[in-house]
């Protein structure tokens, strides 16, 4: 339940963020026992590489306090939209942050807005979304695959959201987002691998006083067929973007400095006994705060096209 | 579709260009380059129509003749892709043939600034040109849309008012001054959203020094109508500035969820708030108010704050009112900083390190701190105390790459230009 709302301790059913490191978190759902595979009740230990925790000890603990592993500590965070992206079950591959953030912000999505979603996937932009638009807001977010929708509306359950969200199993390029959707949606996004196919169907689905589309894809050429729908079906506004993160490294450096000045100098007479107090010296170390970029980072995601229906275009 | 009333704030669009425009009056003009429209004809018209731009005289001016216009409410269908309207059949296969000798077009200048007094209509402008320029027939397809494309862009007659949302102010303050808004990019604000976690639920704190209302607006529409989210947006001002917050016309429960108050005065409700005097003004208002009024002033003089202590000198004379707003303001934020809050942005034009210092202890455990700042080194150094302190943990120093594209059937590439400057953002959570 605890995606809700900003809570502060942790309560029985909670899924909680276990921080160990940047690189090391997990989501871990607060039950003192879990079923194993032999079909037998044991007692929920989770396994760290900085040793075991029993997770009925941290139940009740408030949210941002340490807690101790067998062979160190970690600390337990409520989980969010982005600890969730960052730990979640992958079923597929995910939106990460940069993109879903330029999602919400260009679909104008807040409290109240009904927006539909293709596919749900993992379910990571479900959560922004979900995030943005409640309490008084709706989600129809369809999956063609049966398994990945069952999951992703168990999940949305044991995380609270299950009265802001409808999970559908349904092939949207084929059937469309269902008639009781027609005209109800002030946003709709896609990530489909023909996104051109459902646009007539997001068309329909918008709200006749205009809507935003966007649609999510890794290929220019699905952009383009998408962009020549959109067009003939008398969106405007419409944009396609690219936007990439880059993390900066911080870290204080030391560097020597060498002296290469007394070169200019013959040397002196006495060259062993100056030499060896030369060299045994100390050497200049200057230290600076330094930032750096990484070695490898993502050089592409996917080209983000966005455009608005305006409002009276008639849909018949 | 909500409908266009005096007092609004209104966005107006000539094809890519738009405007932020306060409707104020019904003799209140907008001015779009050389053209200045007269908007009492957009009165009780529902947001998202279109109008067509008459002229109704002409002055010489220093650039150029300086065009009044008035508009009219007109229809979609009058809004036709030029192409069709002016029928154009044939087009070159290259270049070979062209040269840039200023001989292409045969009408002069002063014919056409007389054509566009006298006609209304950009297609028949354009069509007068396309007939008198000798080589526009010789030009590939390609090339004869972007000259149309060109000269639709300069004779455009239509406006079209949209209804401010933070996506489109978020353009035009970025497009018109980045410096007025911190040069915060948009995909660096949209970042800010979410990495704070603004949503219906929670109490969230904001340090701002200057985004023409930006950050509060976006921060506040994020947290939604009819929400019990509340936002206190601490600046260093006597006044707030809050033009995209005025422009959103949001509902007054909402409004009212912004608690706009003056970083030094609420600290220091915060930290001596409960003293003797305080709770003396209650007995007897008038004389205490007039004594806290001046220490104010003096205190923040000291401090080398000038704008306040002269708006405060300014509203002395009627000031009861006003004077216990800012009170009752700094009562509220001080109670919401007592139960603590549930996200701190700050964007500081100051340097950061004390005001995070000071804000700090204000946000419960667990939840996540966003310091946006225009520059890397010092973010650098917040992000090194922070990490020996351990106070704040997955701490990400991160900025953006973000790209336009330009995709038309055989002609994608990137846009020609693009900003290089997303500013910079120090992410992390709070422990406890």
């Amino acid at each position: 339940m605890s995606f809700l709302k900003p809570k502060t301790h942790i309560e029985q059913g909670d899924i909680v963020i276990l921080y160990l490191s940047v690189n090391s978190m997990h989501a871990i759902e607060a039950v003192p026992t879990i079923v194993n595979k032999k079909g037998e009740t044991i007692a929920h230990i989770f396994q760290t590489p900085y040793g075991s925790l029993k997770v009925q000890s941290i139940i009740g603990v408030e949210y941002g306090s340490r807690v101790e592993l067998s062979k160190g500590y970690a600390h337990v965070l409520q989980p969010n939209p982005e600890l969730w992206t960052q730990t979640l079950p992958h079923r597929t591959q995910i939106i990460y942050t940069p993109d879903i953030s330029m999602i919400l912000h260009q679909l104008e999505v807040r409290p109240g807005a009904v927006v539909v979603e293709s596919g749900t996937g993992s379910g990571s932009l479900s959560h922004y979304f979900l995030r943005a638009l409640k309490p008084t807001g709706h989600l129809h977010t369809f999956d063609f695959h049966e398994a990945r929708a069952d999951q992703a509306r168990d999940e949305f359950k044991r995380h609270g959201l299950a009265d802001f969200v409808t999970v559908y199993h349904r092939d949207v390029c084929n059937l469309g987002f269902t008639s009781e959707l027609d005209g109800v949606a002030d946003a709709v996004f896609l990530d489909l691998p023909a996104p051109d196919l459902a646009v007539p169907h997001a068309f329909k689905a918008l709200k006749l006083s205009g809507g935003r589309f966007c649609s999510f894809s890794p290929c220019i050429e699905q952009s383009q067929r998408c962009i020549n729908v959109l067009t003939k079906l008398g969106f405007n506004e419409i944009c396609s973007m690219e936007v990439l993160q880059q993390e900066s490294v911080i870290k204080t450096r030391s560097f020597p400095v060498i002296d290469l000045e007394f070169l200019k100098a013959p040397k002196s007479s006495e060259p062993n006994a100056n030499d060896d107090s030369k060299t045994k010296e100390p050497k200049e170390l200057k230290k600076y705060l330094t930032s750096s970029n990484p070695q490898v980072l993502p050089g592409h995601t996917g080209f983000l096209t966005f455009a608005t229906l305006p409002p009276n275009v008639p849909k018949a | 579709m909500a409908i266009i009333q005096l007092g609004d704030y209104i966005v107006i669009q000539r094809q890519k260009y738009t405007k932020l425009q306060k409707f104020g009056s019904l003799d209140a003009t907008a001015t779009l380059g050389k053209e200045h429209l007269e908007l009492k004809s957009l009165l009780d018209q529902p947001y998202g129509s279109t109008f067509k731009m008459c002229v109704k005289e002409s002055k010489a001016g220093k650039r150029g003749a300086q065009r009044q216009h008035s508009l009219e409410l007109c229809t979609e269908n009058e809004l036709r892709s030029i192409r069709d309207v002016l029928n154009i059949s044939s087009s070159g296969a290259d270049n070979r043939d062209i040269s840039d000798n200023g001989e292409a077009q045969s009408l002069k200048s002063s014919d056409i600034e007389q054509m566009r007094e006298e006609c209304n209509e950009s297609s028949k402008i354009i069509e007068k040109l396309v007939e008198n320029s000798k080589t526009f027939h010789n030009r590939t397809e390609y090339s004869q849309d972007k000259y149309l494309l060109k000269k639709e862009k300069k004779y455009f007659e239509f406006v079209q008012i949209r209804q401010p949302t933070i996506r489109l102010m978020a353009d035009i303050f970025h497009r018109q001054d980045p410096d007025k808004i911190m040069g915060i990019r948009v995909d660096t604000l949209s970042q800010i959203i979410s990495y704070s976690g603004i949503s219906g639920f929670g109490n969230y704190l904001l340090y701002e020094s200057g985004t023409n209302g930006l950050l509060p607006a976006a921060m506040l529409n994020s947290m939604g109508a009819g929400t019990e989210a509340t936002l206190v947006h601490m600046h260093p001002g006597n006044v707030p500035q809050k033009q995209a917050l005025l422009a959103l016309k949001l509902p007054f429960e909402q409004q009212q969820r912004c608690i706009s108050v003056n970083l030094y005065s609420v600290l220091r409700e915060f930290y001596q708030g409960d003293k003797p005097e305080a709770t003396k003004s209650s007995g007897d208002e008038e004389k205490v108010e007039a004594v806290t009024e001046t220490e104010v002033t003096a205190e923040e003089q000291s401090e080398g704050f000038e704008p306040s202590s002269k708006k405060v000198k300014l509203e002395s004379p009627n000031s009861n009112k006003a004077h216990q707003r800012w009170q009752v303001e700094n009562k509220r934020a001080a109670a919401l900083m007592n139960e603590k809050f549930d996200s701190l942005v700050m964007a500081a034009k100051e340097h950061p390190s004390s005001i995070l210092q000071a804000l700090l202890p204000l946000v419960k455990p667990s939840r996540p701190v966003v310091i946006f700042g225009t520059c890397k080194e010092l973010l650098q150094e917040i992000y090194m105390d922070l990490k020996t302190t351990g106070k704040v943990t997955n701490l990400h120093l991160t900025s953006n790459w973000m790209r336009t594209y330009q995709i038309l059937p055989n002609r994608t590439h990137p846009e020609v230009n693009m900003s290089g400057n997303s500013g910079y953002l120090l992410t992390g959570y709070t422990l406890k």
